[in-house]
């Protein structure tokens, strides 16, 4: 696989610098939404398409797409973290990547393109649009079990507490960045979220990173979402697509910012 | 040949010349996001497809030489909500298309604006939500 996810950031990035078209509530080129957010909603009810809104995080978080340009502060590595964040650095710049692999549950979290809830009787689904990732979270009061394989989305469990609904996840595989700025996600990571929508139409997402191997504490950062009335598109990473971008002579073109399997 | 030869000398765009300051270091490193060029011509391909579009178009420069740019946009996905199509444009069809152009001097740019031939206007689609104005 390769870097063609860097090149997809870079290009969305730099259409972000763009004037870019409204895009609002109605999902219409040009239209702009109609002020929503005061509707009545339920607070247990947060199905729909969240398109993330990064400008509204706090700014003393660690910001999850300051790639290597703004001061942002950084989580508290381990000295085992700080070497693989500076050795994730050297990779991204290097561009060698391997990316078709699933972002994970926290890069999907923060990359700028929407995603859908679906709540069913016994779970939560969740679909990035990007790359067609899918992740499960079980509501049926299961714990994790003891035989789960490791894998690039985890395992989550969640329940509702008040209004929040609040996820845990186990069992990553480590072979995914937390972000895309390389910050390091290892087999120890316990993820958790607190998820609140806190009007109609913005969702609250408070993220909080326990993962001992690589930082010396948990550490958090709130990311919101707005609500879209959008269905999503597929955008699959696929072999062919892949080859026809690169013969149109993309490949390598831009330093890699993806993930390179620990050796 | 020549094609890819333009192409692989773009390279490493810009990030983030807007979202976010936060992809500043990688932004405007091979577009030049602060001098947009406007481009007339008829449309040679258009590739429609994961993980980015492209419009190839050739333009006669100064000197009355046609260069055929190679214009990039976003995923299928993005564009779609931005009202652009699969069918929305074809070999022949004469176009306006402002890009921000490579650094390099290439033909080769990032579209942000399509005019079509019936004088509609569509924007470059937008990745993430904008801070109210």
């Amino acid at each position: 696989m390769r870097n063609q996810p860097i090149v997809w950031i870079a290009l969305i990035a730099t259409a972000i610098g763009c004037p870019a078209a409204g895009l609002g509530q109605t999902g219409k080129a040009g239209g702009k939404s109609a002020d929503t957010k005061d509707l009545p909603y339920d607070a247990h009810d947060i199905t729909g398409v969240w398109n993330p809104a990064p400008y509204m995080q706090p700014k003393d978080e660690v910001n999850p797409l300051a790639l290597n340009g703004e001061p942002t502060p950084l989580p508290p590595f381990t000295p085992w973290g700080k070497q693989k964040y500076a050795e994730n650095l050297k990779f991204i710049k290097a561009g060698d990547v391997n990316d078709c692999d699933p972002f994970g549950t926290a890069r999907n979290f923060f990359t700028p393109r929407p995603f859908e809830v679906i709540q069913a009787k016994d779970r939560m689904l969740q679909h990035y649009e990007y790359y067609d990732n899918w992740r499960e979270i079980f509501t049926d009061g299961r714990g994790v079990p003891d035989d789960v394989d490791p894998d690039f989305m985890g395992y989550s469990t969640g329940k509702w507490e008040g209004d929040a609904f609040v996820v845990d996840s186990l069992d990553y595989n480590g072979k995914q960045f937390l972000t895309w700025t390389g910050l390091p996600l290892t087999e120890s990571m316990h993820q958790t979220e607190r998820w609140q929508r806190i009007d109609h139409d913005t969702l609250k997402v408070y993220f909080t990173f326990d993962d001992p191997k690589a930082y010396t504490q948990p550490w958090h950062i709130t990311f919101f979402y707005k609500l879209k009335n959008w269905r999503l598109d597929a955008h699959p990473c696929t072999l062919s697509e892949l080859k026809k971008w690169d013969s149109l002579g993309h490949k390598d073109r831009l330093p890699g910012l993806d993930y390179a399997p620990a050796k | 040949m020549a094609r890819m030869a333009k192409i692989l000398g773009v390279a490493a765009l810009m990030f983030f010349a807007a979202f976010a300051p936060a992809f500043a270091h990688h932004g405007g490193s091979e577009y030049d996001t602060k001098n947009p060029v406007t481009l007339k011509g008829a449309v040679t391909e258009y590739y429609w497809a994961n993980p980015h579009c492209q419009i190839y178009l050739d333009v006669k420069d100064d000197k009355g030489k046609t260069l055929n740019w190679a214009i990039e946009t976003l995923a299928p996905a993005v564009m779609k909500r931005a009202g652009w199509n699969r069918e929305l444009l074809h070999p022949g069809d004469v176009i306006t298309v402002t890009v921000v152009p490579s650094k390099n001097g290439t033909p080769v740019g990032m579209v942000r604006k399509l005019v079509l031939p019936n004088g509609q206007e569509l924007g470059p689609g937008q990745i993430g939500e904008q801070p109210p104005q």
